[in-house]
């Protein structure tokens, strides 16, 4: 199971990243008043 | 009945071009707040838009636009991913059967602003106009039709919105009804038919849920022995096929939104329910179709159809409540509306007929007998009655009103009969202003909105990665079967989380608080409006129609020792009627209110007003004219010093009055005083109430007065008030209020006249009380339909109970999401050995929607402690 788990939580914490980053960035660029 | 020549509503006034103005129109398919929010970023970059507010509550877009196209708007929102709601209305044309070209009359009826499109019907002589409400102005089809050369056989009317508005609400829950029936009986059958499949299973031990069933499946395996004994393969196929429609119809409008709304790189709760139930659904098809996967590596093929089920009826649930109870939120306006009257009686070509509102016309000469309502506004042409306007003012007594007296469309006529001149119809009457203003509060979006607003856009997205996080922590750390405990703690924390109740909280809380406060008379002008009325320190009260009634009279008359014999004027017995002859001829040309009481008090009299020349006035002090050959100057001690003349017989005189709150006004013939009249302005008897409630609220209560110091101080003294300042021009009455904001003080500022208006509009909140001027109204944030004063003290207390409400509905909304997420990712587990299912996940979500929305319903009940 050690291999899984290492796949699982790699992806896991790229999932996370991706989240962050694909719904938040266009706030903040929202914010900075640039064109979307 | 009806046998009437068809009125048409008069031509436009020709502007239409590049115009700032406010529109209102419906949008659909909203499904949270964040769809609210999307639409409105979308609406706000349109080039044009100076602001845009779109609310989720009432489900309608206020855009202040000053410039964009009616197509541009509506490209915005269909840009955001969702459509302005449409309606459609018929035009009656005549002999439209042997017109040679209807389509000329099509063409000319779609270009019209805010028309979608436009099909005629010459068989039945009719047109069918399907347009956008809130950008149609009909007088537009009305010239459309007739530049066509056309001619319309009836008045055009747009349906009642407020109807309109039910039956989208009514289509909806009939919609959201059947949607649910589905869900609830798959989410059943299939809880009952999971019973044999998860029996035995050491893994649901952990599951508050499934201890719960404990019990139920023994009684069940009683039951229906034969589901025991069914094939478990046979038994997940059969309930893979019955969740399918579930998840493609009842849930469509989820994953649509989702969807959508992952296009727009924006996340809601449609993200969390679609990305949760769709997680649950994939982990069970497979488990279903390919159980070696999970066979294969020691785990049991666990299917979790009936969670998809559930969680999607429950939350269906919780919108078919929460539709409910918006429909509810509106009944206020539905209330306002229904004041109006349906039929009028007019006077035409000297029958008497009774025709629908919609077809009366300014000019029209309207008929009222006792007990019917009054269809329009107008002025009385003839007959006296008492008519009862507590719909207007909310005060009971009814008001007398004869010829010259202005009525007001929706009140009441209770003794006798009048007739009177339609001078309003329409959307221009006092009753459709008062729905459009409420109407607007209700779409408007309070500062603490945006606020949550934002909260809930970094919130989702926060949400999934909390519960991408806590998957891989089971997935790693967790206890065998680790794939299992982990996808139930993803699907769960992705459904607790889902922020609707945050969405729900400031919306429901202003459209209750502001439709409450329409039927006490008190119309707030937005949530803004709402949200500074609730955080004040000083209120500053104009004296004259505010504190006072603003219908000063001649009190007193003191004439000068030996007037008598130097005046030459009028009749030798009566030198008092003299004086206020003179005085009244220069008044009756000032506009001034004190002037208009001069004015009045000589009429009452029986006197005669001679004609005065050569008028100068100096604003706020006085006013001198030539009358009947002699110079006559009438105003404030200042001013007559001023003119040079000499007040010194009068001076104990002047301040005596004033002692006694009655304004003194001297009158000066060819530069020589004559006399001082003492006026006086009752106070309100509500006053004082009023302003010891202000003062107990907490509030720094300062009065404003034109008038001189003395009487100010004399009046503040009668109603409790320690602070004067007086002899404020309009300007000082905005500096007082520029100076208090300064020293970093909220200020409310209540005043009536057109004199008070620049205050109003400086202060942070303005209240105009009373039968206010237009102009005052205007200027102000919160208008008071009655003259008492202590409604300014149920709009404030209206205020605190509404953003009270607010607070506590944010509170709940976000502590039930700080304690449901940790528990939903299972944090308990380790200490309790308790897990959530998703199921109850998705109960508790649907509650804390129901719980807000029932919350901000309580204002309804909401009565000011004074009134």
């Amino acid at each position: 199971m050690t291999a899984a788990r290492v796949l699982v939580t790699v992806a896991g914490v790229l999932a996370i990243a991706w989240v962050l980053w694909y719904f938040l960035a266009p706030l903040g660029a929202g914010r900075a008043g640039r064109p979307r | 009945m009806g046998a009437v020549e068809p009125s048409v509503a008069p031509p436009p006034d020709g502007t239409g071009a590049a115009e700032r103005r406010r529109v209102v129109f419906p949008v659909v398919g909203m499904s949270c707040a964040a769809c609210a929010a999307r639409i409105q970023r979308q609406l706000t970059v349109t080039p044009g838009v100076r602001d845009a507010a779109v609310n989720f509550g009432t489900t309608k877009a206020t855009v202040d636009v000053d410039g964009a196209a009616a197509g541009d708007l509506i490209a915005a929102v269909r840009e955001a991913g969702y459509d302005v709601g449409s309606d459609t209305l018929t035009l009656a044309i005549a002999d439209l059967r042997s017109a040679p070209d209807p389509s000329r009359l099509e063409r000319a009826v779609a270009a019209v602003r805010g028309v979608l499109a436009a099909a005629a019907n010459p068989a039945a002589e009719a047109v069918r106009v399907t347009y956008v409400p809130g950008f149609l102005d009909t007088r537009d089809l009305v010239t459309a039709v007739t530049d066509a050369g056309f001619v319309l056989s009836a008045a055009v009317s747009e349906g009642d919105p407020v109807e309109r508005e039910r039956l989208v609400r009514e289509r909806e829950v009939r919609d959201l009804s059947w949607k649910l029936l589905l869900a609830g009986v798959v989410a059943l059958a299939a809880m009952v038919a999971s019973m044999p499949l998860m029996a035995g299973e050491a893994v649901r031990g952990a599951d508050l849920l499934a201890r719960l069933l404990m019990p139920l499946d023994a009684a069940l395996r009683g039951a229906l022995p034969w589901l025991y004994a069914a094939d478990p393969q046979s038994l997940k196929v059969g309930l893979f096929v019955a969740t399918l429609p579930v998840m493609l119809w009842s849930g469509r409008g989820f994953y649509l939104s989702a969807w959508r709304g992952f296009q727009h790189r924006s996340a809601d709760m449609n993200t969390l329910i679609g990305v949760g139930t769709a997680a649950a659904m994939l982990y069970s098809t497979a488990a279903t179709f390919a159980p070696g996967l999970f066979t294969g590596a020691g785990l049991p093929a666990d299917v979790y159809y009936e969670a998809v089920s559930s969680i999607i009826a429950l939350i269906l649930l919780g919108r078919l409540l929460e539709s409910r109870a918006r429909g509810r939120t509106t009944e206020a306006m539905r209330r306002l509306l229904g004041l109006a009257a349906r039929t009028a009686r007019v006077l035409r070509e000297g029958g008497e007929f009774e025709v629908p509102i919609a077809e009366v016309v300014v000019g029209d000469i309207v008929l009222v007998r006792p007990g019917e309502k009054i269809p329009v506004d107008g002025v009385v042409r003839g007959g006296r009655t008492a008519v009862d306007e507590s719909m207007l003012t909310g005060e009971a007594t009814p008001v007398v009103r004869g010829p010259g007296d202005e009525v007001v469309g929706a009140t009441v006529n209770t003794t006798g009969s009048i007739t009177f001149e339609a001078t309003r119809v329409g959307r221009d009457t006092a009753l459709a202003q008062i729905v459009r203003l409420v109407e607007e509060a209700q779409g408007s979006r309070a500062p603490v909105q945006r606020l949550a607003d934002r909260i809930a856009g970094v919130f989702v997205p926060v949400v999934m990665a909390v519960a991408i996080a806590a998957f891989v922590v089971w997935f790693d750390a967790g206890p065998s079967p680790a794939l299992i405990y982990a996808t139930v703690v993803l699907v769960s924390v992705l459904i607790i989380a889902c922020p609707c109740a945050m969405g729900l909280a400031t919306p429901t809380a202003i459209m209750v608080g502001t439709g409450r406060g329409a039927e006490r008379g008190v119309l707030v002008k937005g949530g803004g409006a709402l949200e500074a009325a609730a955080a004040l320190d000083v209120i500053v009260l104009d004296k004259t129609g505010t504190i006072t009634e603003g219908r000063p009279t001649v009190a007193e008359l003191i004439l000068s020792p030996g007037v008598a014999g130097q005046l030459d004027y009028g009749s030798p017995a009566d030198p008092e009627g003299a004086v206020l002859q003179l005085a009244a001829a220069v008044e009756n040309l000032s506009e001034h209110p004190l002037a208009a009481a001069v004015v009045r008090s000589a009429r009452e009299r029986g006197l005669e007003i001679p004609e005065a020349t050569g008028f100068r006035a100096m604003e706020g002090r006085g006013a001198s004219a030539k009358v009947a050959g002699r110079l006559v100057t009438v105003g404030s001690a200042t001013f007559l010093i001023e003119q040079g003349v000499d007040i010194g017989p009068f001076t104990d005189a002047v301040d005596n009055l004033a002692a006694r709150a009655r304004t003194p006004v001297l009158v000066a013939v060819d530069g020589a005083p004559a006399g001082l009249l003492g006026l006086a302005d009752p106070i309100k008897p509500s006053a004082v109430a009023a302003v010891r409630a202000l003062k107990a609220m907490g509030l720094q209560v300062l009065l404003v007065t034109g008038d001189i110091r003395k009487v100010g101080i004399a009046v503040a003294g009668e109603v409790g008030i320690d602070e004067v300042e007086s002899g404020m021009l309009p300007a000082g009455k905005v500096a007082i209020i520029r100076r208090l904001q300064a020293a970093g003080k909220r200020v409310a500022m209540v005043g009536d006249g057109i004199n008070d208006a620049p205050a109003l509009a400086a202060a942070d909140v303005g209240l105009a009380i009373g039968t206010g001027t237009d102009v005052a109204i205007e200027a102000a944030d919160v208008a008071l339909m009655s003259g008492d004063l202590r409604a300014a003290v149920s709009a404030l207390e209206l205020s605190r109970a509404t953003m009270r409400t607010i607070r506590q509905n944010l509170f709940w909304a976000f502590a039930y999401n700080v304690v449901g997420i940790p528990i939903a990712a299972g944090i308990l587990y380790p200490v309790a050995g308790v897990l959530l299912s998703p199921i109850f996940a998705s109960a508790a979500m649907a509650f804390s929607s129901v719980f807000v929305v029932t919350n901000s319903l309580r204002l309804r009940r909401f009565t000011p402690r004074l009134m």
